[in-house]
C-alpha cells in the first residue's frame, strides 16, 4: 500500500494471513468448541478478525443450526454484534454487510426453530437491511423471502404461504438456486396438506422424491420420504408406508438432520398406532422425545408428551399418561403455546385433578399444537 | 495475478484454481480500469487487485451465487465500487488533486462504469472462444 493511503488507513488492508477453506473450517470448529465465555480476547480478534474463518464460522453455525438451535442463535447473535461494531475489522469491500446479513440470518432461522417467532421476524429485518448494501444481493435476498415464508408457515398462515410461494420459486429458478427451488416446493407440498389439499400434496412430495437436486441433498430426500410414508400411513396402506420409512432411514441418517431423524420417529410412531399397535406407537413416540429433548425443541417435546399420553389412555394406563400431560402442562403455559382461556387447557388440567383425564380435551390440545407447529 | 502476490498457496483446491484462472483472465481489464479510468497510481492498483482476489475468492462461494466465470460482472463491480471510493477518499483529504474527467467519472454510479466494462468481458469471451 502507498504511503498516502497508509497515512490516510484507507481502504482497509487485510492483515490476516489467508488460510484454505479446509484450514479455516478446521479453526472455525476449535473456536466454537469452546464456550463463549472461555473464549479470550485474544482468540476472538485471532479468528474474527480473519474473514476466512468467520465466514468458516457463518457455515459450521448454518449447517449444525437444527441440532442445537439454541446455542446457534446465542453464536450468531455475537458475530453479529461483533461485526456491527465499527472497530472490528471484517474483510474488504461489502463483506462486513455481508456477515451482518449472514449472521443475522442464521439467527433468524434458529429462532424460528426455537418457536420464537417475533424474535426470527426481527433477525430478518436486520438480515434484509445488511444484504440490501452488498454486491448481487439478489440470492441472499431470495433465501429472506424463503424464510419469512417459513415464519407465515410457523404462524400457521398456510394460505398467505401458498399464495407468495409461485414468485419465490420463480426468483430461484432464474437465479440457478436449484436446491432452495427444491425447498421452496417441499415448503408447499407442506402447506398444501394443511389447507386439505391432500391429492396436490402427494404429487408434489412424489415429483420432488425423483428430482435430482433433492436426491443429491439426503436431508432434504429423506424429510421427503418421511412425509410421503406419512401420506401413504394415513391413507391406510401401512404396508408401503412400511417401506418408504425403511427406505428414508438410512438417507435421514446420511442427512445429519437430527431433526428429519425425530419426524420419522413419530411418522412411524403414528403408523403403529393406526395400524392398532399402541405398544409399539409408545416406544417411537418416546424415542423421538428423548430426541426432541436432547435437540431443546421444548415445543415438540411438548406435542410428544400429549401424543404419548393419548396413547396411553388407549392401553389403559392412565396413571402414566397423567404424569405425561403433568410434565407437558407448565411448557403450554410459560411459552403461551395456546391463546389466553383456550378450554381445552382448563379442561385438561381439571380432569387430571380428578383423576379423570378428558380425553377430548386432551386430543384437542394436541392437534391444536400440532396444527401450529 | 501480478509478481509478489502473496495469497498464492501451495495446496491450493481444484475451485481456487477456477476462480484464480478466472480472475487472471479479467485482470487486465481491471487494471484499466483503475489506472486508466479511475486513475489510481501502480502501486495503488496493485494493492488493490491482490484484495479483489481474495474479496473474488470469497463471493464467489457465498451461497447462492453462480460460477466464477459469470461472477465476473460483479467483480468489475466491486473493483470500480471500490476504485471510487478510494479516489474520492484520497481526493477529498486532499492528497490528490481532482479533474473533469475524474470528476465525471466519480459522479456516476459504479455498477453503471462496471456495465461498460462487462461488455469488454463478451470480447474477451469471443476472443478466447476464437483462440
Amino acid at each position: 500500500m502507498p504511503e498516502t493511503a497508509r497515512v490516510l488507513q484507507f481502504p482497509a488492508r487485510q492483515t490476516s494471513t489467508a488460510v484454505s477453506p479446509a484450514e479455516a473450517l478446521e479453526m472455525a470448529r476449535e473456536y466454537l468448541s469452546t464456550a463463549e465465555e472461555d473464549r479470550s480476547e485474544n482468540v476472538k480478534e485471532k479468528n474474527l478478525s480473519n474473514c476466512d474463518v468467520l465466514l468458516a464460522i457463518c457455515k459450521v453455525l448454518r449447517d449444525g443450526m437444527e441440532s442445537s438451535p439454541a446455542v446457534t442463535v446465542t453464536e450468531a447473535s455475537f458475530l453479529y454484534r461483533w461485526a456491527a461494531n465499527p472497530e472490528s475489522a471484517v474483510g474488504v469491500f461489502d463483506e462486513r454487510e455481508y456477515v451482518l446479513g449472514e449472521a443475522a440470518l442464521i439467527a433468524a432461522k434458529g429462532s424460528r426453530l426455537l418457536g420464537k417467532l417475533g424474535d426470527a421476524e426481527r433477525w430478518l429485518d436486520r438480515s434484509d437491511a445488511a444484504f440490501r448494501h452488498i454486491v448481487n444481493p439478489a440470492p441472499s435476498l431470495a433465501g429472506i423471502a424463503f424464510e419469512r415464508l417459513a415464519l407465515r408457515f410457523a404462524a400457521g398462515r398456510y394460505e398467505e404461504t401458498l399464495e407468495l410461494l409461485p414468485s419465490l420459486k420463480s426468483s430461484f429458478k432464474k437465479l440457478g438456486m436449484g436446491i432452495e427451488n427444491a425447498k421452496a416446493q417441499f415448503l408447499e407440498a407442506i402447506a398444501l396438506r394443511f389447507v386439505g389439499r391432500e391429492e396436490e400434496h402427494f404429487t408434489l412430495l412424489r415429483d420432488l422424491e425423483q428430482a435430482s437436486e433433492v436426491r443429491a441433498c439426503p436431508s432434504l430426500h429423506g424429510q421427503v420420504l418421511v412425509h410421503i410414508g406419512h401420506h401413504e400411513a394415513a391413507s391406510g396402506d401401512f404396508e408401503t408406508a412400511a417401506r418408504t420409512y425403511e427406505k428414508a432411514l438410512p438417507i435421514v441418517m446420511r442427512g445429519n438432520r437430527p431433526v428429519a431423524l425425530c419426524e420419522l420417529k413419530w411418522a412411524i410412531g403414528d403408523a403403529y398406532r393406526s395400524q392398532g399397535s399402541p405398544r409399539r406407537a409408545l416406544e417411537s413416540y418416546r424415542a423421538a422425545k428423548s430426541d426432541y429433548q436432547q435437540l431443546g425443541f421444548r415445543a415438540f417435546v411438548t406435542q410428544m408428551s400429549l401424543l404419548i399420553a393419548e396413547t396411553l389412555l388407549a392401553l389403559g394406563r392412565d396413571r402414566e399418561a397423567e404424569w405425561e400431560i403433568l410434565s407437558a402442562l407448565p411448557a403450554i403455559e410459560e411459552e403461551k403455546m395456546v391463546p389466553e382461556g383456550f378450554a381445552a387447557v382448563a379442561l385438561l388440567r381439571e380432569s387430571v385433578r380428578r383423576r379423570k383425564t378428558d380425553p377430548n380435551a386432551l386430543r384437542e390440545l394436541r392437534e391444536h399444537l400440532q396444527a401450529k407447529s | 495475478m501480478e509478481t509478489g502476490d502473496p495469497v498464492v498457496r501451495l495446496e491450493e483446491d481444484p475451485y481456487e484454481k477456477e476462480v484464480r484462472a478466472i480472475f487472471h483472465d479479467t485482470l487486465g481489464l481491471i487494471h484499466i480500469a483503475l489506472v486508466t479510468h479511475y486513475g489510481l497510481e501502480e502501486g495503488e492498483a496493485m494493492e488493490l487487485e491482490k484484495d479483489l482476489y481474495l474479496w473474488f475468492l470469497r463471493f464467489c462461494m457465498r451461497p447462492g451465487n453462480s460460477s466464477p466465470r459469470e461472477s465476473r460482472p460483479f467483480l468489475l463491480v466491486a473493483c470500480c465500487q471500490f476504485a471510487r471510493e478510494y479516489q474520492k477518499y484520497v481526493i477529498g483529504a486532499g492528497v490528490r488533486r481532482s479533474n473533469d474527467r475524474l470528476k465525471k467519472l466519480l459522479d456516476r454510479e459504479p455498477a453503471d462504469v462496471a456495465r461498460d466494462f462487462s461488455r469488454s468481458l463478451d470480447l474477451l469471451d469471443f476472443r478466447n472462444h476464437d483462440a
